[in-house]
């Protein structure tokens, strides 16, 4: 506890600046449902009145499920490859005596900090222009999750380092005394104690491939993701629908964690009951 | 499989001096998926749009070898891009400032002042509208910001101000305010990893000795989470300089940032033209991060709740 | 350490679990409600079509091919309750993605090729297409459907080559100025409207560095704007640095265009022919329009058949049906943009549109032959370069 005499007042100045930045946070987001439910064409103020005919709209529209669909897809394997990928790289990077390591950490930490629209540029003119003379690389979903692949690795192989950095080898060395091979170690020991460093680096790679513009724009075919679709319906854009399946994104995420938490808590609880 | 048994096995008792090459070769064999990655679909596209970013684009939106340096000299001798880029450093600086300004306090008052269950809740809080669509949430601050929109209608109405206020409509300002609101999370994130794993018993010692809070703060504290403060700078600073929808989406005619006039390039297919000054921009970058690289800690921000 | 680990461990798992479930859940909720049928559409939008009448069922009179294409297209080329009803009667359906400027389906189907079967795209960047064999030229009139165009819309000199036509018409629009009456009440005959210092931070144009200075060159009086020498780009972009003061802001999207209108933010913008009904009809104020005395630029667009396309034997018996009076004005009623069917005009006068079709020039097609045609230039680089200079800092 803080033995400052300002104590109260630290303590009350800082409520209020949390709240008023939580409140700015989530003024847009209050908007967005709102012209969720708006009786217009195009989203904005003035409101002329309300309905739900943007869901309606939004659960008839196949154009906009499949590039959601689209989306999950592509967050799925990417987020799979990325964290296999991703915890191989981790291993000799902190075990293997490799010569070098700390600037191979910097080259995987380039991807995330280069501006998505560089790696995207770079990625189509390597594709279009680059490769062009020896291999026709058609653009298409595969050089979407290939794009994807270039940032959201890194991130697992820094997170499952990190936690590799940490790992007490003691464990694997009373396993290997007790007579596991090193095989069996590592699948019954090392990678269950790692696995929370895994999951949570597969977590960010679904977030943020799911919401990916910028670099899918670059490299996608004839299809079409989510983000995608919101951006490039011009000419008559965005409806409300977008802010409908914005919404319902929302509600589902905070669902989904609402649920996650739920289960932890009861789970714990569970656990601490007396025997 | 070889592989895993000499990653999985520690360097200590019974190994005997393994440094055969074949065996260093074995294990460094996983990492090879992940460097493939990273040399063909990273390193090979940057290098050549290095090798573009000399040549020439013709009227065929075809990037032809005609060697020259015309792409690069553009950037320095035309002064808009310099004068551009300086802009966009100082919009970055400012946005950097504004949110570890604010991110201090916020995280500060989390770590010290609140249960772990409310942190946990506050800052899934703060995350969690990072799940809705980058855009949509855009749009939603140009209702805001404009003319006509939700804050000067409301001013006007309570009485603040009886003209619209011009400030955030489609300008610089307005621009801030939103890269404020979409890059202040990751500096929370960044803050509050660093915050979380410092020892508060410490601030307590400083004062029975004898020092004020602030002193404590400065010379205690702060020399601490100086790891998480660089990296809430990184993780903020770095991506404006590659924003370009913000500042088309809530900008104005004079808000255009860097990327803003690289992709009028790029999406007219003038590649040539287009990769010399995302390799300036990317450098820069690159420069950035080996400077800092010692303090820059991603893994502690994404770990963190 | 390790407990927190673990603690976290199942989190993250059930919220990476609960998360896949959900959306898994929630398309296949999203899935179910699809089926369930089209819902009915405000007043605004689609009139509804009657029920038993599908257009063109007499033109197939024999059951034609199934299937799937692939339609790289503008949003304002289809409609759902059309595309719906197609592929029930006819079982032909489209798989559409969309782009945004006539560059970006250029460099996609150059990569892509025959994944995409039909492309939609401006004037002059049809026959580039075709130069650099991307598109197949095909017999115009081996389509019944084609004999409701207007004839003018079938011999385009530009369009026509040895090998057969380029593309099926779709529709056109001139560059018009948007202004609010209530502020504006001089010059509205001229590309200098723009220029005009009174309207501070009052003008929209969009965010398309070529086809700003493109207006700015035609302001300036140039012939050809998408082709201008270097004295020409010069005199363009001293207009556009008088222009910059004006703009509000640089639109990325026509929507963007017509809700700064709409809502009085802006009193002055270059539009699509049409765009200011949309205004209207958003409850914003009344807009006069007008094609500047210099000379306007102006598009017109055709669906192109992409050589190669790997499912283009559907695509004569889609264009029969899809091309018909009835989608064509229904399509127009929603878009409000004019379009090259003869034969959906006659229907907009029985349905009692004709005011509103006279209005956005709908039975004037010759109007194109007026209109400077978008299409690939020499002069973009240099556009480009300019517009850098202005719009930098």
């Amino acid at each position: 506890m803080p033995v400052s005499r300002f104590a109260r007042q630290t303590r009350w100045s800082l409520i209020v600046l949390t709240g008023a930045m939580l409140v700015f946070l989530y003024l847009p987001i209050a908007f967005l449902i709102l012209f969720s439910f708006e009786d217009a064409a195009t989203p904005g103020l003035p409101i002329t009145g309300l309905t739900i005919h943007w869901y309606q709209v939004l659960a008839s529209d196949s154009a906009i499920q499949n590039a959601l669909l689209t989306s999950i897809e592509v967050a799925v394997v990417v987020t799979i490859i990325a964290s296999i990928v991703g915890t191989m790289v981790a291993f000799p990077l902190v075990r293997g005596g490799v010569r070098g390591a700390g600037v191979l950490r910097l080259l995987f930490t380039l991807p995330i900090m280069i501006p998505g629209f560089l790696i995207g540029i770079g990625l189509l003119i390597f594709f279009r222009q680059g490769l062009h003379p020896l291999v026709d690389v058609q653009l298409g979903l595969y050089t979407v999750v290939a794009g994807h692949l270039v940032f959201t690795i890194p991130f697992v192989v820094l997170i499952v380092a990190s936690r590799l950095q940490g790992f007490d080898r003691r464990l694997e060395w009373a396993s290997a005394d007790l007579g596991a091979s090193p095989m069996r170690t590592l699948r019954h020991i090392v990678l269950p104690l790692i696995a929370p460093a895994i999951l949570a680096g597969a977590l960010l790679c679904v977030t943020l491939s799911i919401d990916e513009f910028v670099i899918t724009f670059f490299l996608i075919g004839p299809q079409q993701t989510l983000p995608l679709y919101i951006y490039t319906q011009i000419k008559f854009g965005v409806t409300p629908e977008v802010n409908a399946i914005a919404t319902v994104i929302l509600l589902v995420s905070l669902l989904t964690v609402a649920l996650g938490s739920l289960l932890l808590t009861g789970r714990r609880r569970l656990l601490r009951r007396p025997r | 499989m070889t592989v895993e048994s000499e990653a999985g096995v520690p360097a200590a008792p019974t190994a005997g001096s393994s440094t055969g090459r074949l065996q260093r070769f074995g294990r460094a064999l996983p990492a090879l998926p992940g460097l493939a990655v990273l040399v063909f679909l990273f390193l090979v596209p940057m290098a050549i749009m290095f090798v573009f970013s000399f040549w020439k684009t013709n009227n065929d939106f075809v990037a032809v070898p005609d060697w020259n340096l015309g792409n690069y000299a553009r950037f320095f001798v035309e002064g808009t891009y310099l004068r551009t880029f300086i802009k966009t450093l100082i919009m970055a600086a400012l946005v950097t400032t504004t949110a570890l300004a604010i991110g201090l306090p916020f995280a500060y008052f989390l770590v010290r002042y609140t249960g772990k269950l409310t942190q946990r809740v506050i800052l899934l809080a703060v995350i969690v509208p990072f799940w809705t669509s980058y855009l949509v949430r855009v749009y939603a601050w140009q209702a805001i910001l404009g003319e006509h929109g939700a804050l000067n209608q409301i001013l006007q109405a309570i009485g603040v101000i009886k003209v619209p206020l011009d400030i955030f409509n489609y300008d610089d300002p307005g621009v801030f305010v939103v890269l404020t609101y979409i890059y202040f999370p990751f500096a929370l994130l960044a803050l509050y990893a660093s915050l979380e794993k410092f020892d508060f018993t410490q601030l307590n010692a400083a004062q029975d000795l004898g020092a004020r809070p602030d002193q404590a703060f400065r010379h205690i504290l702060l020399p601490q989470i100086r790891a998480g403060i660089i990296t809430a700078c990184i993780f903020v600073f770095i991506p404006i300089l590659g924003e370009f929808l913000t500042p088309t989406l809530v900008g104005g005619a004079q808000s255009s940032l860097i990327a803003n006039l690289v992709l009028n390039f790029l999406r007219n297919d003038q590649f040539a033209e287009g990769a010399a000054l995302a390799i300036i921009i990317a450098a820069f970058v690159t420069a950035i991060m080996i400077v800092f690289r010692k303090s820059f800690r991603v893994e502690d921000v994404v770990t963190s709740g | 350490m390790a407990d927190l680990n673990s603690r976290l461990a199942r989190r993250e798992f059930l919220k990476l679990a609960g998360a896949v479930g959900a959306t898994a859940g929630m398309s296949a909720f999203l899935a179910a409600c699809s089926t369930s049928g089209v819902t009915a559409a405000p007043a605004t939008v689609a009139p509804s079509l009657a029920a038993g009448a599908t257009p063109g069922a007499s033109a197939a009179a024999t059951p034609g091919p199934t299937g799937t294409f692939n339609w790289l297209t503008w949003g304002d080329h289809w409609y759902q309750a059309e595309m719906d009803q197609i592929a029930a009667t006819y079982g032909i359906k489209a798989n559409i993605t969309s782009f945004s400027d006539d560059i970006d389906a250029y460099t996609k189907v150059q990569q892509v090729g025959g994944q995409v079967d039909l492309v939609s795209e401006d004037a002059l960047w049809v026959p580039y297409f075709y130069q650099h064999q991307l598109i197949d030229a095909f017999d115009i009139n081996s389509l019944k459907v084609a004999s409701q165009l207007y004839s003018v819309a079938r011999e385009f000199s530009i369009w026509t080559t040895p090998a057969g036509y380029l593309g099926y018409p779709n529709g056109w629009a001139p560059i018009q100025i948007a202004y609010d009456p209530a502020h504006v009440t001089s010059g509205a005959d001229s590309w200098q409207l723009l220029l005009d210092p009174k309207y501070k931070k009052r003008v929209v144009v969009e965010d398309q560095p070529v086809e700003v200075m493109a207006y700015m060159g035609k302001a300036a009086g140039v012939k050809d704007p998408y082709n201008m020498t270097d004295a020409e780009i010069a005199q363009a972009k001293a207009l556009l640095v008088q222009l910059k003061p004006n703009i509000l802001r640089l639109a990325p999207q026509a929507t963007d265009t017509v809700a700064a209108l709409k809502n009085g933010e802006a009193w002055i913008a270059t539009i699509n022919l049409g765009e200011d009904t949309a205004v209207k009809d958003q409850g914003g104020p009344t807009l006069n329009v007008f094609t500047p005395k210099e000379g306007s630029i102006g598009w017109m667009d055709a669906e192109m058949l992409v050589h190669g396309g790997v499912n283009n034997n559907l695509l004569m018996p889609f264009l029969e049906v899809h091309e018909q009076a009835e989608y064509v004005a229904a399509n127009f009623m929603i878009n409000r943009r004019p379009l090259f069917s003869e034969a959906a005009y006659k229907l907009l006068i029985n349905q009692g549109q004709q005011e509103l079709a006279d209005h956005l020039l709908f039975n004037k097609p010759e109007t194109v032959n007026t209109m400077t045609l978008k299409g690939p230039g020499t002069s973009t680089q240099a556009a480009i370069a300019a517009f850098n200079d202005v719009f930098g800092s």
